[in-house]
C-alpha cells in the first residue's frame, strides 16, 4: 500500500473519481421527480398519523390495534447502543411517514402516473420485466404502484400482491404469518416498521410449485426526508421454490431519509427460498431493515445480501434452522465508500439436528469507508450433528478505511461442526506490481483484485443482477489504485 | 414429589392481571386471562428477560416478552413467535377454598 506522502498526488485523481461516481448515481439514479402527491404527510410521527394510515387503506381492527401497540413499543424503547455511533444521527421528528402517489397498484404501466412511469423507466424496470421476470412489484415512496405476476403461475397458485392488497385479499393468510417470525417488539426498528407499514411484497408458493423466474421488487424513494417501511411475506409451501430479488435507489439529497424493512421468510418441508437483495440507496439514506427466516425439515433459505450504497446499513439477515436437515445460506458483500458505515453480516440458528449451514461475508472498504461484519452462529440444545462454516473476509484499500468483526459464536452441543474463518487484506504492491508486469494498467489491475476478492459471491447472482453489480463496483473503484 | 404453592386469593388477581412468586430461587407468573388462571415460568427462554414485565393478552392468553417481543400461549408455554423457538415451563393451578395453588415439583 502506498504511504500517506506517495498517495498524496493520487488523491486527485481519486477525488476525479468520486466526483465521476457521484455525477453517474445522479443521473442514473440520484434524480427526483415532480411531487404530483395524493397525500404528503408532513414530518413527524403520531398517533394520529398511524390511526390514519389504517384508515386510508381501510385495514381490519386487528391491523390498526397491531400498529398502534407497535407505536407504544416503537415510543417506549432507546435507541440501540450497540452497532454504528452514526445512529445517533437518525432524527425521528424530521422525516415523511406516508406519502402517497398513486390510486392503486396498477397492472398496466401505462396506468401508472406519467411521472413515475418515467422514473422506472429510466430506471430500467419494464424492460427487465419483459427480458428475465416472473413478475414485478415497483413501490414509489410509501406504496407500490405497479404490480403483475406472469399469468402461468397465478393459474397454478401463486400469489404475488404488494402487502396492502394480500392483506384485502387474503386476510386469513396474512394474519396467520404476519409478525410471527418478526415480532412487533423485536427491537425499536421493527416496531417502528409495525406502526407505520405500507408496502411491499407477500408472496405465497403453493406445494411443489417451482417458480424458474425470480420475482422482482423495486423500492425507490422520491422525496427528500422519505420514510419508507415496506414488509414482505414470503411463503414456500412444501417441495415449492422461489427466487425474490429487490433493488432500490433514492435520489441524492444533503438530508435523511430512512429505510426501515420488515422482511419475514417461511420455507416450508422440502422447499427453497433464495433472496436476492442489491442496495443500492444513495448516501443520504438510513437502511436499518430486519430480515429473519425460518426453515422446516429439509428446506433452504439463501440470502444474498449486497450493500453498496446508503448512510448507513445495519442489517443482519437470518435463518432459525427449525426442522431436521434444514440449510441455511447467507452470502453478504459491503462496499463502505467515504461517508459510509456498512454494518452487515448474518445469523445462523441451528435449532434442529442435522441442520446446516454457511455464511460467507466479503467487505471492501476505500476512502475512509467502514464495513463491520455483525454475525451470530448459535446451535441450540438438541441441535446433534449440525454443521456450520462461517467464512468473513474484509479488504482494505487504503490506510484511512476500517474494518471490523464482531462475530458471536454459542455452542450448546457437544456433537456439531463447527468453523469461523476471519481475514483482512490489503491491495498490496506487490498484487499490483505483479499483475502490472503482465502488461495490465494500474487501475486495471484494482479492479480485478476486487472483482476476483467478491466474485464467489457475484457469481450468485442472477446474470443481469451480477453484470449490473461488476459495473458498479467497477464505477466506486474509479481512481481508487493510487 | 409435586407440592402446593400458595399464591394469593382469587379476588387478589384482577382479570388482566398477574403475580410473581417465586419457587426455590426460581420466580413463576401467574395470570389471570379473563377468568382463566395459568402459571408460566418467569424467564424468557430466548435470553432470561421476565416475561410478567410484557404485554398480557387475556383474549388470546399469550404474554409478549418485552426484551424482543417473542410470545408465548400461556396455555403451553409454547412460543408463537421468534426470535424465542424453546417452550418455557407451565404449572397447574388449582383453586381451593378461594385460594390460587400452584402445584411445583
Amino acid at each position: 500500500m502506498a504511504t500517506p506522502d506517495q498517495t498524496r498526488v493520487p488523491l486527485t485523481s481519486e477525488e476525479e473519481g468520486l466526483k465521476d461516481l457521484n455525477a453517474d448515481y445522479t443521473e442514473r439514479y440520484g434524480f427526483h421527480d415532480a411531487e404530483n402527491y395524493l397525500f404528503k404527510a408532513p414530518k413527524g410521527l403520531t398517533r394520529e398519523l398511524v390511526e390514519k394510515i389504517s384508515e386510508f387503506k381501510n385495514e381490519p381492527q386487528w391491523m390498526r390495534e397491531f400498529r398502534l401497540k407497535s407505536l407504544d413499543h416503537f415510543l417506549a424503547r432507546e435507541m440501540p447502543t450497540w452497532g454504528s455511533p452514526m445512529l445517533a444521527e437518525v432524527d425521528f421528528d424530521n422525516i415523511h411517514y406516508f406519502v402517497r402517489a398513486s390510486e392503486k397498484p396498477e397492472r398496466s404501466w401505462d396506468d401508472v402516473p406519467e411521472d413515475v412511469k418515467k422514473t422506472f423507466d429510466r430506471l430500467g424496470i419494464p424492460e427487465a420485466e419483459r427480458s428475465f421476470l416472473a413478475g414485478v412489484g415497483a413501490q414509489y415512496e410509501s406504496e407500490v404502484v405497479y404490480h403483475q405476476v406472469n399469468k402461468d403461475l397465478e393459474d397454478q397458485g401463486v400469489i404475488f400482491l404488494d402487502m396492502d392488497s394480500a392483506l384485502r385479499d387474503h386476510e386469513d393468510l396474512v394474519r396467520e404469518y404476519f409478525a410471527t417470525i418478526i415480532p412487533a417488539n423485536d427491537n425499536k426498528l421493527a416496531s417502528l416498521n409495525s406502526a407505520v407499514w405500507s408496502g411491499g411484497s407477500f408472496v405465497y408458493v403453493p406445494p411443489g410449485v417451482q417458480v424458474e423466474m425470480p420475482l422482482q421488487a423495486y423500492f425507490r424513494i422520491n422525496t427528500e426526508n422519505m420514510g419508507q417501511f415496506e414488509r414482505t411475506i414470503i411463503i414456500a409451501d412444501e417441495g415449492s421454490y422461489v427466487h425474490y430479488v429487490e433493488g432500490c435507489t433514492a435520489p441524492t439529497y444533503s438530508s435523511d431519509s430512512l429505510h426501515s424493512a420488515v422482511v419475514e421468510l417461511i420455507a416450508k418441508p422440502g422447499a427453497r427460498i433464495r433472496y436476492t437483495t442489491v442496495q443500492n440507496w444513495s448516501q443520504n439514506v438510513f437502511n436499518l431493515v430486519t430480515k429473519r427466516a425460518v426453515a422446516e425439515k429439509d428446506a433452504t433459505v439463501e440470502w444474498v445480501d449486497c450493500n453498496l450504497g446508503s448512510k448507513l446499513t445495519m442489517k443482519y439477515p437470518s435463518v432459525y434452522l427449525m426442522g431436521e436437515r434444514a440449510h441455511g445460506e447467507i452470502l453478504s458483500i459491503a462496499f463502505a465508500g467515504k461517508g459510509q458505515h456498512q454494518d452487515a453480516g448474518g445469523k445462523i440458528v441451528h435449532v434442529a439436528p442435522n441442520t446446516t449451514s454457511n455464511i460467507f461475508a466479503k467487505s471492501i472498504s476505500k476512502d475512509g469507508g467502514r464495513s463491520s461484519y455483525r454475525g451470530l452462529l448459535e446451535v441450540a440444545k438438541g441441535a446433534v450433528g449440525s454443521k456450520s462454516k462461517v467464512v468473513c473476509d474484509a479488504l482494505l484499500l487504503d490506510e484511512d478505511s476500517r474494518s471490523d468483526t464482531y462475530p458471536t459464536i454459542r455452542i450448546g452441543e457437544d456433537n456439531v461442526d463447527v468453523g469461523h474463518e476471519a481475514t483482512v487484506s490489503k491491495v498490496g504492491d506487490e498484487q499490483l506490481f505483479y499483475l502490472m508486469s503482465h502488461g495490465i494498467d494500474e487501475e486495471e489491475a484494482g479492479k480485478l483484485i476486487v472483482n476476483g476478492f467478491i466474485e464467489p459471491i457475484v457469481k450468485e447472482l442472477p446474470m443481469e443482477y451480477a453484470v449490473e453489480m461488476n459495473r458498479l463496483i467497477e464505477l466506486q473503484m474509479e481512481g481508487s489504485i493510487g | 414429589m409435586s407440592s402446593l404453592l400458595e399464591v394469593c386469593s382469587v379476588d387478589e388477581l384482577e382479570p388482566g392481571s398477574c403475580r410473581i412468586v417465586d419457587w426455590d430461587g426460581d420466580q413463576i407468573g401467574v395470570f389471570n386471562c379473563d377468568g382463566e388462571i395459568l402459571a408460566m415460568e418467569d424467564r424468557c427462554s430466548h435470553d432470561g428477560a421476565p416475561l410478567a414485565e410484557g404485554v398480557l393478552d387475556p383474549e388470546s392468553c399469550t404474554i409478549e416478552c418485552p426484551r424482543h417481543g417473542a410470545i408465548f400461549d400461556l396455555r403451553t408455554g409454547i412460543p408463537t413467535t421468534l426470535p424465542a423457538y424453546i417452550p418455557v415451563e407451565t404449572f397447574p393451578v388449582v383453586v381451593e377454598d378461594g385460594l390460587i395453588k400452584i402445584e411445583v415439583d
